[in-house]
Protein backbone atom coordinates (compact mmCIF):
# COMPACT_ATOMS: atom_id res chain seq x y z
CA UNK A 1 0.00 0.00 0.00
CA UNK A 2 1.14 3.22 -0.42
CA UNK A 3 2.17 5.25 2.47
CA UNK A 4 0.71 8.94 0.72
CA UNK A 5 -1.88 8.54 -2.32
CA UNK A 6 -3.23 11.45 -3.68
CA UNK A 7 -5.73 11.29 -6.66
CA UNK A 8 -6.69 14.32 -8.77
CA UNK A 9 -6.28 16.96 -6.01
CA UNK A 10 -7.52 20.27 -6.22
CA UNK A 11 -7.09 23.73 -5.04
CA UNK A 12 -9.55 26.39 -5.35
CA UNK A 13 -9.25 29.52 -3.70
CA UNK A 14 -10.87 33.14 -4.61
CA UNK A 15 -9.08 35.78 -5.96
CA UNK A 16 -9.47 39.21 -6.19
CA UNK A 17 -10.57 38.40 -9.96
CA UNK A 18 -12.68 35.58 -9.35
CA UNK A 19 -12.33 31.77 -8.56
CA UNK A 20 -9.04 30.15 -9.65
CA UNK A 21 -7.95 26.85 -9.66
CA UNK A 22 -4.10 26.54 -8.45
CA UNK A 23 -4.36 23.25 -8.35
CA UNK A 24 -5.79 21.53 -11.17
CA UNK A 25 -6.34 17.30 -10.69
CA UNK A 26 -2.66 16.40 -9.14
CA UNK A 27 -2.15 13.17 -8.29
CA UNK A 28 0.90 11.49 -6.82
CA UNK A 29 1.47 8.53 -5.12
CA UNK A 30 4.46 8.02 -2.67
CA UNK A 31 5.77 4.54 -1.48
CA UNK A 32 7.30 4.22 1.89
CA UNK A 33 10.92 4.18 1.99
CA UNK A 34 10.85 6.26 -1.51
CA UNK A 35 12.71 9.53 -2.55
CA UNK A 36 10.40 11.27 -4.46
CA UNK A 37 11.43 14.77 -6.82
CA UNK A 38 8.74 16.90 -7.42
CA UNK A 39 9.99 19.70 -9.99
CA UNK A 40 8.03 22.93 -11.51
CA UNK A 41 8.96 26.26 -11.68
CA UNK A 42 7.76 29.02 -9.33
CA UNK A 43 3.82 29.45 -9.65
CA UNK A 44 3.48 26.01 -10.38
CA UNK A 45 1.70 25.14 -7.17
CA UNK A 46 4.91 22.65 -5.55
CA UNK A 47 4.59 23.91 -1.89
CA UNK A 48 0.96 24.13 -2.46
CA UNK A 49 0.83 20.53 -3.03
CA UNK A 50 3.30 19.89 0.24
CA UNK A 51 1.38 22.33 2.40
CA UNK A 52 -1.78 20.70 1.69
CA UNK A 53 -0.23 17.15 2.61
CA UNK A 54 1.00 19.00 5.93
CA UNK A 55 -2.75 20.33 6.44
CA UNK A 56 -1.64 24.39 6.74
CA UNK A 57 -3.57 25.75 3.89
CA UNK A 58 -5.69 28.74 4.47
CA UNK A 59 -9.35 27.26 5.43
CA UNK A 60 -10.57 29.54 2.85
CA UNK A 61 -9.58 27.57 0.45
CA UNK A 62 -11.50 24.76 -1.56
CA UNK A 63 -9.31 21.49 -1.35
CA UNK A 64 -11.47 18.59 -2.90
CA UNK A 65 -9.58 15.27 -4.15
CA UNK A 66 -11.03 11.71 -4.71
CA UNK A 67 -8.15 10.55 -2.14
CA UNK A 68 -5.62 11.68 -0.35
CA UNK A 69 -4.78 9.38 1.89
CA UNK A 70 -2.10 8.73 4.56
CA UNK A 71 -1.71 4.81 5.34
CA UNK A 72 -5.08 4.10 4.16
CA UNK A 73 -6.68 6.68 6.01
CA UNK A 74 -8.60 9.29 4.52
CA UNK A 75 -6.87 12.70 5.83
CA UNK A 76 -9.77 15.09 4.31
CA UNK A 77 -12.29 13.69 6.39
CA UNK A 78 -10.63 13.68 9.70
CA UNK A 79 -11.12 16.45 12.21
CA UNK A 80 -8.44 18.61 12.94
CA UNK A 81 -7.07 17.24 15.63
CA UNK A 82 -7.13 13.83 14.74
CA UNK A 83 -5.04 15.43 11.72
CA UNK A 84 -2.89 17.09 13.79
CA UNK A 85 -2.07 14.70 15.68
CA UNK A 86 -1.26 12.55 12.44
CA UNK A 87 0.97 15.28 10.64
CA UNK A 88 3.03 15.87 14.32
CA UNK A 89 3.80 12.31 14.33
CA UNK A 90 4.84 11.26 11.17
CA UNK A 91 5.28 14.29 8.80
CA UNK A 92 8.47 16.66 9.17
CA UNK A 93 9.47 19.73 6.77
CA UNK A 94 12.77 21.54 6.34
CA UNK A 95 12.87 24.85 3.85
CA UNK A 96 14.77 26.53 2.15
CA UNK A 97 15.88 29.14 4.13
CA UNK A 98 17.36 27.52 7.57
CA UNK A 99 18.23 30.23 9.16
CA UNK A 100 14.88 32.07 8.91
CA UNK A 101 13.39 28.64 10.36
CA UNK A 102 15.67 28.38 13.30
CA UNK A 103 15.11 30.34 16.39
CA UNK A 104 17.54 33.06 16.57
CA UNK A 105 17.03 33.37 20.55
CA UNK A 106 18.08 30.13 21.10
CA UNK A 107 20.44 27.79 20.82
CA UNK A 108 20.76 24.85 18.64
CA UNK A 109 20.86 22.54 21.31
CA UNK A 110 17.31 24.16 23.12
CA UNK A 111 15.64 24.03 19.54
CA UNK A 112 16.61 20.14 18.86
CA UNK A 113 15.77 19.09 22.02
CA UNK A 114 12.30 20.86 21.97
CA UNK A 115 11.61 18.60 19.10
CA UNK A 116 12.34 15.11 21.10
CA UNK A 117 9.07 13.38 21.76
CA UNK A 118 8.67 13.88 25.46
CA UNK A 119 7.73 9.65 25.37
CA UNK A 120 11.41 8.91 24.28
CA UNK A 121 13.19 10.00 27.60
CA UNK A 122 12.42 8.37 30.79
CA UNK A 123 13.64 8.07 34.55
CA UNK A 124 14.07 11.44 36.74
CA UNK A 125 14.84 14.76 36.25
CA UNK A 126 18.56 13.82 35.55
CA UNK A 127 17.94 11.25 33.74
CA UNK A 128 16.35 12.57 31.36
CA UNK A 129 18.19 15.45 31.16
CA UNK A 130 21.10 13.33 30.23
CA UNK A 131 19.27 11.47 28.15
CA UNK A 132 18.09 14.32 26.34
CA UNK A 133 21.67 15.42 25.78
CA UNK A 134 22.91 12.51 24.27
CA UNK A 135 20.04 12.33 21.95
CA UNK A 136 21.03 15.37 20.78
CA UNK A 137 24.33 14.56 20.16
CA UNK A 138 23.32 11.82 18.26
CA UNK A 139 20.91 13.41 15.98
CA UNK A 140 23.66 16.14 15.26
CA UNK A 141 26.39 13.36 14.30
CA UNK A 142 23.88 11.35 12.29
CA UNK A 143 23.47 14.74 9.96
CA UNK A 144 26.92 14.45 9.60
CA UNK A 145 28.07 17.28 12.02
CA UNK A 146 30.67 15.96 13.94
CA UNK A 147 31.53 18.65 16.72
CA UNK A 148 28.63 18.26 18.46
CA UNK A 149 29.78 20.31 21.72
CA UNK A 150 30.38 23.65 19.62
CA UNK A 151 27.66 23.44 17.78
CA UNK A 152 24.98 22.36 20.22
CA UNK A 153 25.94 25.85 22.06
CA UNK A 154 25.94 28.37 19.12
CA UNK A 155 23.05 30.28 17.95
CA UNK A 156 21.84 30.22 14.65
CA UNK A 157 23.56 33.15 13.70
CA UNK A 158 27.25 31.87 14.07
CA UNK A 159 26.64 28.76 11.45
CA UNK A 160 27.09 28.97 7.98
CA UNK A 161 24.64 28.09 5.55
CA UNK A 162 24.85 24.60 5.49
CA UNK A 163 25.63 23.48 9.10
CA UNK A 164 22.35 25.61 9.46
CA UNK A 165 20.02 23.12 7.27
CA UNK A 166 21.98 20.39 8.74
CA UNK A 167 20.31 21.27 11.85
CA UNK A 168 17.40 21.96 10.85
CA UNK A 169 17.31 18.29 9.04
CA UNK A 170 17.99 17.25 12.39
CA UNK A 171 15.11 18.74 14.20
CA UNK A 172 12.74 17.12 11.40
CA UNK A 173 14.21 13.99 12.26
CA UNK A 174 14.23 14.37 15.72
CA UNK A 175 10.46 12.22 16.08
CA UNK A 176 11.44 9.81 13.49
CA UNK A 177 8.88 10.77 10.81
CA UNK A 178 7.59 8.57 8.25
CA UNK A 179 7.74 11.17 5.37
CA UNK A 180 10.36 13.73 5.20
CA UNK A 181 8.99 16.89 2.67
CA UNK A 182 11.86 19.00 1.53
CA UNK A 183 10.51 22.60 0.09
CA UNK A 184 13.49 23.71 -2.31
CA UNK A 185 16.34 22.89 0.70
CA UNK A 186 19.22 23.37 -1.76
CA UNK A 187 18.26 26.46 -4.04
CA UNK A 188 21.02 29.45 -4.01
CA UNK A 189 23.28 27.50 -1.86
CA UNK A 190 26.71 26.41 -3.15
CA UNK A 191 27.62 23.59 -5.60
CA UNK A 192 29.54 22.09 -2.48
CA UNK A 193 27.13 22.95 0.41
CA UNK A 194 24.78 21.75 -2.26
CA UNK A 195 26.28 18.49 -2.88
CA UNK A 196 26.41 17.49 0.75
CA UNK A 197 23.01 18.12 1.84
CA UNK A 198 21.38 16.11 -0.93
CA UNK A 199 23.88 13.02 -0.02
CA UNK A 200 22.83 13.15 3.90
CA UNK A 201 18.94 13.55 2.60
CA UNK A 202 19.47 10.49 0.57
CA UNK A 203 21.81 8.22 3.26
CA UNK A 204 18.76 9.46 5.56
CA UNK A 205 15.84 8.19 3.55
CA UNK A 206 18.17 4.72 3.29
CA UNK A 207 19.01 4.44 7.03
CA UNK A 208 15.66 5.32 8.38
CA UNK A 209 13.84 3.87 6.14
CA UNK A 210 11.74 7.35 5.36
CA UNK A 211 9.95 8.70 2.18
CA UNK A 212 11.31 12.15 1.01
CA UNK A 213 9.23 14.53 -0.92
CA UNK A 214 11.69 16.84 -2.54
CA UNK A 215 10.43 19.82 -4.00
CA UNK A 216 12.98 21.74 -6.50
CA UNK A 217 13.05 23.95 -9.27
CA UNK A 218 15.60 22.46 -11.45
CA UNK A 219 15.72 19.10 -13.26
CA UNK A 220 20.17 19.08 -12.11
CA UNK A 221 19.27 18.80 -8.76
CA UNK A 222 17.28 16.11 -7.75
CA UNK A 223 18.62 13.85 -5.46
CA UNK A 224 20.89 11.07 -6.95
CA UNK A 225 18.86 8.38 -4.86
CA UNK A 226 15.49 9.69 -6.22
CA UNK A 227 13.36 6.95 -7.81
CA UNK A 228 10.58 8.67 -8.70
CA UNK A 229 10.21 12.44 -10.34
CA UNK A 230 6.82 14.52 -10.97
CA UNK A 231 7.08 17.14 -13.16
CA UNK A 232 4.28 20.29 -12.24
CA UNK A 233 3.48 23.38 -14.46
CA UNK A 234 0.98 26.08 -13.36
CA UNK A 235 -1.10 23.71 -10.92
CA UNK A 236 -1.32 21.08 -13.49
CA UNK A 237 1.21 17.40 -13.28
CA UNK A 238 2.66 17.19 -16.78
CA UNK A 239 4.38 14.07 -16.16
CA UNK A 240 5.51 11.51 -13.37
CA UNK A 241 7.49 8.16 -13.04
CA UNK A 242 10.45 6.19 -13.05
CA UNK A 243 13.94 8.91 -13.08
CA UNK A 244 15.63 7.08 -15.73
CA UNK A 245 13.06 6.50 -17.85
CA UNK A 246 11.68 10.25 -17.74
CA UNK A 247 15.63 11.49 -17.78
CA UNK A 248 16.45 9.78 -20.67
CA UNK A 249 13.08 9.34 -22.99
CA UNK A 250 10.84 11.95 -21.80
CA UNK A 251 7.42 12.09 -23.32
CA UNK A 252 6.39 15.55 -22.17
CA UNK A 253 7.50 18.66 -24.04
CA UNK A 254 7.58 20.24 -20.98
CA UNK A 255 9.63 17.73 -19.49
CA UNK A 256 12.03 17.81 -22.31
CA UNK A 257 12.28 21.54 -22.06
CA UNK A 258 13.29 21.67 -18.09
CA UNK A 259 16.18 19.11 -19.24
CA UNK A 260 17.45 20.85 -21.91
CA UNK A 261 17.43 24.52 -20.06
CA UNK A 262 18.94 22.37 -17.24
CA UNK A 263 22.62 23.50 -15.92
CA UNK A 264 24.09 20.46 -16.88
CA UNK A 265 23.09 20.72 -20.47
CA UNK A 266 23.97 24.26 -20.88
CA UNK A 267 27.86 22.94 -19.92
CA UNK A 268 27.74 20.15 -22.93
CA UNK A 269 26.62 23.84 -25.36
CA UNK A 270 29.24 25.52 -27.03
CA UNK A 271 30.45 28.72 -25.34
CA UNK A 272 28.42 32.32 -26.04
CA UNK A 273 25.99 29.72 -28.49
CA UNK A 274 21.96 30.61 -27.88
CA UNK A 275 20.48 28.42 -24.96
CA UNK A 276 17.46 26.74 -25.57
CA UNK A 277 14.15 28.05 -23.29
CA UNK A 278 10.39 28.23 -23.64
CA UNK A 279 9.70 30.94 -25.04
CA UNK A 280 7.06 33.69 -22.45
CA UNK A 281 6.75 33.87 -19.11
CA UNK A 282 5.21 31.62 -16.37
CA UNK A 283 1.13 32.85 -16.68
CA UNK A 284 -0.11 34.59 -13.71
CA UNK A 285 -3.02 33.75 -11.78
CA UNK A 286 -5.40 35.92 -13.91
CA UNK A 287 -4.57 34.81 -16.72
CA UNK A 288 -4.56 31.22 -16.75
CA UNK A 289 -4.79 29.38 -20.47
CA UNK A 290 -7.75 27.06 -20.59
CA UNK A 291 -6.85 23.31 -21.20
CA UNK A 292 -2.91 22.47 -20.88
CA UNK A 293 -1.44 25.06 -19.49
CA UNK A 294 1.23 24.81 -21.77
CA UNK A 295 -0.44 24.96 -24.51
CA UNK A 296 0.68 28.64 -25.02
CA UNK A 297 4.42 28.22 -24.61
CA UNK A 298 4.52 24.91 -26.01
CA UNK A 299 6.67 24.30 -29.82
CA UNK A 300 4.91 21.49 -30.45
CA UNK A 301 0.84 22.96 -29.36
CA UNK A 302 -1.56 22.43 -31.90
CA UNK A 303 -5.83 22.59 -31.89
CA UNK A 304 -6.70 19.64 -29.28
CA UNK A 305 -4.33 21.70 -26.36
CA UNK A 306 -7.46 23.48 -25.34
CA UNK A 307 -9.27 20.74 -23.80
CA UNK A 308 -6.82 19.40 -21.13
CA UNK A 309 -5.62 15.92 -22.03
CA UNK A 310 -6.17 12.86 -20.05
CA UNK A 311 -3.78 10.94 -18.15
CA UNK A 312 -2.00 8.18 -20.31
CA UNK A 313 0.37 5.49 -20.06
CA UNK A 314 3.63 3.72 -21.25
CA UNK A 315 6.02 1.29 -19.21
CA UNK A 316 7.18 3.26 -16.45
CA UNK A 317 5.86 7.13 -17.20
CA UNK A 318 2.70 8.51 -17.18
CA UNK A 319 2.18 12.18 -18.91
CA UNK A 320 -0.47 14.20 -19.54
CA UNK A 321 0.15 15.30 -23.55
CA UNK A 322 -2.09 15.03 -27.06
CA UNK A 323 1.77 15.26 -28.79
CA UNK A 324 4.38 13.13 -26.90
CA UNK A 325 7.36 12.86 -27.84
CA UNK A 326 10.26 10.12 -27.93
CA UNK A 327 7.56 7.25 -29.05
CA UNK A 328 8.43 4.23 -29.08
CA UNK A 329 8.68 2.28 -32.52
CA UNK A 330 5.97 -0.30 -32.91
CA UNK B 1 47.08 49.52 -26.04
CA UNK B 2 45.83 50.32 -22.52
CA UNK B 3 42.98 47.88 -21.05
CA UNK B 4 39.18 48.54 -20.36
CA UNK B 5 39.64 47.56 -16.42
CA UNK B 6 42.47 46.72 -14.62
CA UNK B 7 42.87 46.17 -10.83
CA UNK B 8 46.70 46.99 -9.50
CA UNK B 9 46.86 45.30 -5.85
CA UNK B 10 43.02 45.93 -4.86
CA UNK B 11 42.65 45.01 -1.12
CA UNK B 12 39.87 45.38 1.40
CA UNK B 13 40.35 44.82 5.16
CA UNK B 14 37.54 45.48 8.15
CA UNK B 15 37.81 46.57 11.51
CA UNK B 16 36.47 43.07 13.50
CA UNK B 17 33.50 43.21 15.85
CA UNK B 18 34.29 44.00 19.36
CA UNK B 19 38.25 44.79 18.47
CA UNK B 20 39.77 47.98 19.28
CA UNK B 21 41.08 50.59 16.15
CA UNK B 22 44.21 49.27 16.99
CA UNK B 23 43.87 46.02 17.13
CA UNK B 24 45.05 43.64 13.85
CA UNK B 25 42.43 44.27 11.00
CA UNK B 26 40.59 41.08 9.42
CA UNK B 27 41.25 40.67 5.70
CA UNK B 28 38.08 40.49 3.16
CA UNK B 29 40.56 40.60 -0.23
CA UNK B 30 43.92 40.33 -0.18
CA UNK B 31 45.73 42.15 -3.02
CA UNK B 32 44.27 41.42 -6.51
CA UNK B 33 45.66 42.59 -9.52
CA UNK B 34 43.43 41.33 -12.84
CA UNK B 35 42.55 43.19 -16.40
CA UNK B 36 39.65 43.20 -18.59
CA UNK B 37 39.59 43.92 -22.36
CA UNK B 38 36.44 45.30 -23.99
CA UNK B 39 33.12 42.97 -24.86
CA UNK B 40 35.03 40.33 -23.08
CA UNK B 41 33.50 38.29 -19.92
CA UNK B 42 34.91 38.06 -16.77
CA UNK B 43 33.61 35.10 -14.03
CA UNK B 44 34.76 35.83 -10.69
CA UNK B 45 34.39 32.22 -8.89
CA UNK B 46 34.66 31.24 -4.92
CA UNK B 47 32.90 29.78 -1.69
CA UNK B 48 30.71 31.63 0.99
CA UNK B 49 32.86 34.15 2.44
CA UNK B 50 35.92 34.11 -0.44
CA UNK B 51 35.27 37.65 -1.18
CA UNK B 52 33.83 37.76 -4.03
CA UNK B 53 31.19 39.87 -3.65
CA UNK B 54 33.07 42.56 -2.10
CA UNK B 55 35.65 42.82 -4.94
CA UNK B 56 32.54 42.78 -6.95
CA UNK B 57 31.40 45.76 -4.61
CA UNK B 58 34.61 47.52 -4.80
CA UNK B 59 34.92 47.15 -8.51
CA UNK B 60 31.07 49.37 -8.95
CA UNK B 61 31.97 51.68 -6.38
CA UNK B 62 29.91 50.17 -3.96
CA UNK B 63 32.28 50.17 -1.05
CA UNK B 64 35.77 51.96 -0.89
CA UNK B 65 39.00 49.46 -1.37
CA UNK B 66 41.40 50.27 1.86
CA UNK B 67 44.38 50.29 -0.97
CA UNK B 68 45.10 49.75 -4.50
CA UNK B 69 44.30 51.03 -7.98
CA UNK B 70 41.72 50.94 -10.29
CA UNK B 71 42.09 52.06 -14.33
CA UNK B 72 39.45 52.65 -16.72
CA UNK B 73 40.71 52.56 -20.45
CA UNK B 74 44.22 53.68 -18.95
CA UNK B 75 42.97 56.62 -16.65
CA UNK B 76 42.53 55.88 -13.42
CA UNK B 77 39.34 55.81 -11.36
CA UNK B 78 39.39 56.92 -8.05
CA UNK B 79 36.35 56.04 -5.33
CA UNK B 80 35.10 59.18 -4.99
CA UNK B 81 34.53 59.77 -9.04
CA UNK B 82 31.15 58.34 -8.75
CA UNK B 83 30.41 60.54 -11.78
CA UNK B 84 32.25 58.83 -13.98
CA UNK B 85 32.27 55.62 -12.52
CA UNK B 86 28.36 54.83 -12.61
CA UNK B 87 28.48 56.62 -16.75
CA UNK B 88 30.52 53.69 -17.25
CA UNK B 89 30.49 50.81 -14.67
CA UNK B 90 26.93 49.82 -13.62
CA UNK B 91 25.34 47.23 -11.71
CA UNK B 92 22.69 44.05 -11.51
CA UNK B 93 22.24 42.99 -8.39
CA UNK B 94 20.63 39.32 -7.28
CA UNK B 95 16.90 39.92 -6.10
CA UNK B 96 15.55 42.56 -8.74
CA UNK B 97 12.52 42.45 -6.65
CA UNK B 98 14.06 44.23 -3.55
CA UNK B 99 16.37 46.24 -6.37
CA UNK B 100 13.53 48.55 -8.14
CA UNK B 101 11.62 50.76 -6.98
CA UNK B 102 8.12 49.73 -6.17
CA UNK B 103 6.81 53.48 -6.09
CA UNK B 104 8.12 54.39 -9.35
CA UNK B 105 6.71 52.64 -12.88
CA UNK B 106 9.25 51.45 -14.90
CA UNK B 107 9.50 54.60 -17.34
CA UNK B 108 10.49 56.36 -14.20
CA UNK B 109 12.93 54.24 -13.23
CA UNK B 110 14.80 53.79 -16.31
CA UNK B 111 14.10 58.05 -16.76
CA UNK B 112 16.29 58.66 -13.30
CA UNK B 113 19.73 57.67 -14.51
CA UNK B 114 19.28 59.94 -17.56
CA UNK B 115 18.24 62.95 -15.35
CA UNK B 116 21.58 62.68 -13.29
CA UNK B 117 23.79 61.84 -16.23
CA UNK B 118 22.50 63.16 -19.20
CA UNK B 119 21.58 66.80 -20.58
CA UNK B 120 18.63 65.87 -23.22
CA UNK B 121 15.02 67.11 -23.39
CA UNK B 122 11.75 64.68 -22.21
CA UNK B 123 11.23 64.26 -25.66
CA UNK B 124 14.72 62.41 -26.32
CA UNK B 125 14.66 60.54 -22.88
CA UNK B 126 11.51 59.20 -23.66
CA UNK B 127 12.89 58.01 -27.30
CA UNK B 128 15.90 56.43 -25.16
CA UNK B 129 13.59 54.57 -22.75
CA UNK B 130 11.54 53.33 -25.20
CA UNK B 131 14.52 52.04 -27.50
CA UNK B 132 16.08 50.53 -24.35
CA UNK B 133 12.91 48.64 -23.63
CA UNK B 134 12.82 46.98 -26.85
CA UNK B 135 16.62 46.31 -26.80
CA UNK B 136 15.50 43.86 -23.28
CA UNK B 137 12.94 42.36 -25.49
CA UNK B 138 9.93 44.36 -23.43
CA UNK B 139 7.52 46.65 -25.16
CA UNK B 140 7.42 50.45 -25.12
CA UNK B 141 4.16 50.35 -23.16
CA UNK B 142 5.71 48.82 -20.33
CA UNK B 143 7.06 51.91 -19.02
CA UNK B 144 4.16 52.92 -17.47
CA UNK B 145 4.27 49.51 -15.79
CA UNK B 146 4.68 49.04 -11.98
CA UNK B 147 6.99 46.66 -11.02
CA UNK B 148 4.66 44.31 -9.30
CA UNK B 149 2.75 44.17 -12.15
CA UNK B 150 5.61 42.31 -13.56
CA UNK B 151 7.01 38.70 -14.04
CA UNK B 152 10.27 38.16 -12.12
CA UNK B 153 12.18 37.34 -15.91
CA UNK B 154 10.32 40.90 -16.95
CA UNK B 155 11.40 42.10 -14.08
CA UNK B 156 15.44 41.01 -14.70
CA UNK B 157 14.91 42.38 -18.09
CA UNK B 158 14.29 45.97 -16.22
CA UNK B 159 16.93 45.88 -14.09
CA UNK B 160 19.10 45.02 -16.92
CA UNK B 161 17.88 47.88 -18.94
CA UNK B 162 18.46 50.31 -16.75
CA UNK B 163 22.30 48.97 -16.46
CA UNK B 164 22.59 49.49 -20.14
CA UNK B 165 20.64 52.95 -20.16
CA UNK B 166 24.17 55.24 -20.46
CA UNK B 167 25.60 52.96 -22.53
CA UNK B 168 28.01 52.16 -19.74
CA UNK B 169 31.51 49.84 -21.08
CA UNK B 170 31.32 47.58 -17.94
CA UNK B 171 28.10 45.42 -16.57
CA UNK B 172 28.64 44.11 -12.98
CA UNK B 173 26.21 41.03 -12.18
CA UNK B 174 26.41 40.14 -8.86
CA UNK B 175 24.60 36.89 -8.65
CA UNK B 176 22.41 38.21 -11.05
CA UNK B 177 20.90 34.66 -12.21
CA UNK B 178 21.54 32.01 -9.67
CA UNK B 179 18.14 32.67 -8.51
CA UNK B 180 15.57 32.59 -11.60
CA UNK B 181 13.72 29.86 -12.99
CA UNK B 182 15.18 27.67 -15.39
CA UNK B 183 13.64 29.21 -18.48
CA UNK B 184 13.74 32.41 -17.27
CA UNK B 185 17.64 31.94 -16.16
CA UNK B 186 18.25 30.87 -20.40
CA UNK B 187 16.44 33.48 -21.91
CA UNK B 188 18.35 36.01 -19.06
CA UNK B 189 21.79 34.46 -20.24
CA UNK B 190 20.63 34.69 -23.98
CA UNK B 191 19.73 38.39 -23.64
CA UNK B 192 23.30 39.49 -22.21
CA UNK B 193 25.08 37.60 -24.76
CA UNK B 194 23.10 39.47 -27.25
CA UNK B 195 23.77 42.69 -25.98
CA UNK B 196 27.25 41.62 -25.62
CA UNK B 197 27.56 41.30 -29.23
CA UNK B 198 25.31 44.41 -30.57
CA UNK B 199 26.58 46.67 -27.96
CA UNK B 200 29.79 45.39 -26.70
CA UNK B 201 29.05 45.30 -23.38
CA UNK B 202 32.10 44.00 -20.82
CA UNK B 203 30.36 41.96 -18.03
CA UNK B 204 31.47 41.23 -15.00
CA UNK B 205 29.95 38.43 -13.43
CA UNK B 206 29.97 36.81 -9.58
CA UNK B 207 28.81 33.86 -9.33
CA UNK B 208 29.29 29.75 -7.89
CA UNK B 209 27.69 27.64 -11.41
CA UNK B 210 30.66 26.62 -12.51
CA UNK B 211 28.19 25.38 -15.72
CA UNK B 212 27.32 29.44 -16.31
CA UNK B 213 31.33 30.50 -16.12
CA UNK B 214 31.56 27.75 -18.53
CA UNK B 215 29.13 29.21 -20.96
CA UNK B 216 29.39 32.61 -20.98
CA UNK B 217 33.10 34.10 -19.47
CA UNK B 218 35.87 34.80 -21.39
CA UNK B 219 38.13 34.20 -18.29
CA UNK B 220 37.71 33.20 -14.75
CA UNK B 221 39.00 34.37 -11.49
CA UNK B 222 38.86 32.42 -8.80
CA UNK B 223 39.25 33.39 -5.06
CA UNK B 224 39.69 31.46 -1.97
CA UNK B 225 39.39 32.89 1.41
CA UNK B 226 39.83 36.58 0.01
CA UNK B 227 43.30 35.35 -2.28
CA UNK B 228 43.06 35.27 -5.92
CA UNK B 229 44.39 31.68 -6.68
CA UNK B 230 43.63 31.36 -10.40
CA UNK B 231 43.17 34.03 -13.09
CA UNK B 232 43.25 33.22 -16.54
CA UNK B 233 41.17 32.06 -19.72
CA UNK B 234 38.50 29.67 -19.50
CA UNK B 235 39.61 27.15 -22.35
CA UNK B 236 43.21 26.99 -19.98
CA UNK B 237 41.66 26.89 -16.71
CA UNK B 238 39.62 24.30 -17.76
CA UNK B 239 41.77 22.12 -20.02
CA UNK B 240 44.98 22.31 -18.56
CA UNK B 241 46.51 20.51 -15.00
CA UNK B 242 45.13 22.72 -12.31
CA UNK B 243 45.67 22.76 -8.46
CA UNK B 244 42.76 19.90 -6.75
CA UNK B 245 40.95 22.95 -5.14
CA UNK B 246 40.48 24.64 -8.40
CA UNK B 247 39.55 21.64 -10.54
CA UNK B 248 37.24 20.46 -8.24
CA UNK B 249 35.30 23.96 -8.19
CA UNK B 250 35.46 23.98 -11.90
CA UNK B 251 33.86 20.51 -12.32
CA UNK B 252 31.68 20.63 -9.20
CA UNK B 253 33.13 17.12 -7.24
CA UNK B 254 33.94 19.62 -4.09
CA UNK B 255 32.97 18.17 -1.49
CA UNK B 256 33.38 17.82 2.06
CA UNK B 257 35.68 21.22 1.77
CA UNK B 258 34.56 24.33 4.06
CA UNK B 259 32.89 21.95 7.43
CA UNK B 260 32.13 24.16 9.79
CA UNK B 261 33.21 27.22 9.99
CA UNK B 262 31.52 29.96 11.22
CA UNK B 263 32.53 32.75 8.41
CA UNK B 264 35.35 31.96 6.38
CA UNK B 265 36.81 35.20 5.60
CA UNK B 266 37.26 36.33 8.88
CA UNK B 267 40.67 35.68 8.80
CA UNK B 268 43.92 37.87 11.04
CA UNK B 269 46.59 39.10 9.50
CA UNK B 270 50.19 38.53 11.00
Amino acid sequence: MDLLDIRNLTIEMDGPHGRVRVLDKVSLQLKEGEVHSLVGESGSGKSLLAKAVIGVLNPLWDVTADRLWWNGKDLLAMTPKQRRAITGRDMAMIFQDPLAYLDPNSTVAEQITEAIPAGDVTGTFMHRRIDRKTRVAQLLHRVGIRDHDAIMQSYPYELSEGVAQKVSIAIAIAHRPKLLIADEPTTAMEPSTKDQIQRLLGKLAVSQNMSVLLITQDVASILPATQRVSLLYCGQMMEHGDTETILNRPAHPYTDAMIKMSLQAHAELDPKSKLPSLPGAVPTLRHMPIGCRLGPRCPYAQKQCVKAPLVRHREEQSYYCHFPLNEPES
Amino acid sequence: MSHLLEAVDLFKTFRPRRAWPWSKKSVALEPTSFTLEAGQTLAIMGETGSGKSTLSKIIAGVEAPTGGELYLNGQKLNYAQSKRRCQNIRMVFQDSDKSLNQQLTVGQQLEEPLLFNRDMPSSERKQLINSTLRKVGLLAEHAAFYPHMLSTGQKQRVAIARAIILDPQIVVADEALVALDPSVRAQIINLMLDLQKDMGISYIIVTHSPQIVKHIADKILILYRGKMIAFNETERLLTEKQQPYIEALLHEHLTNHSQITGNSSAKVTE
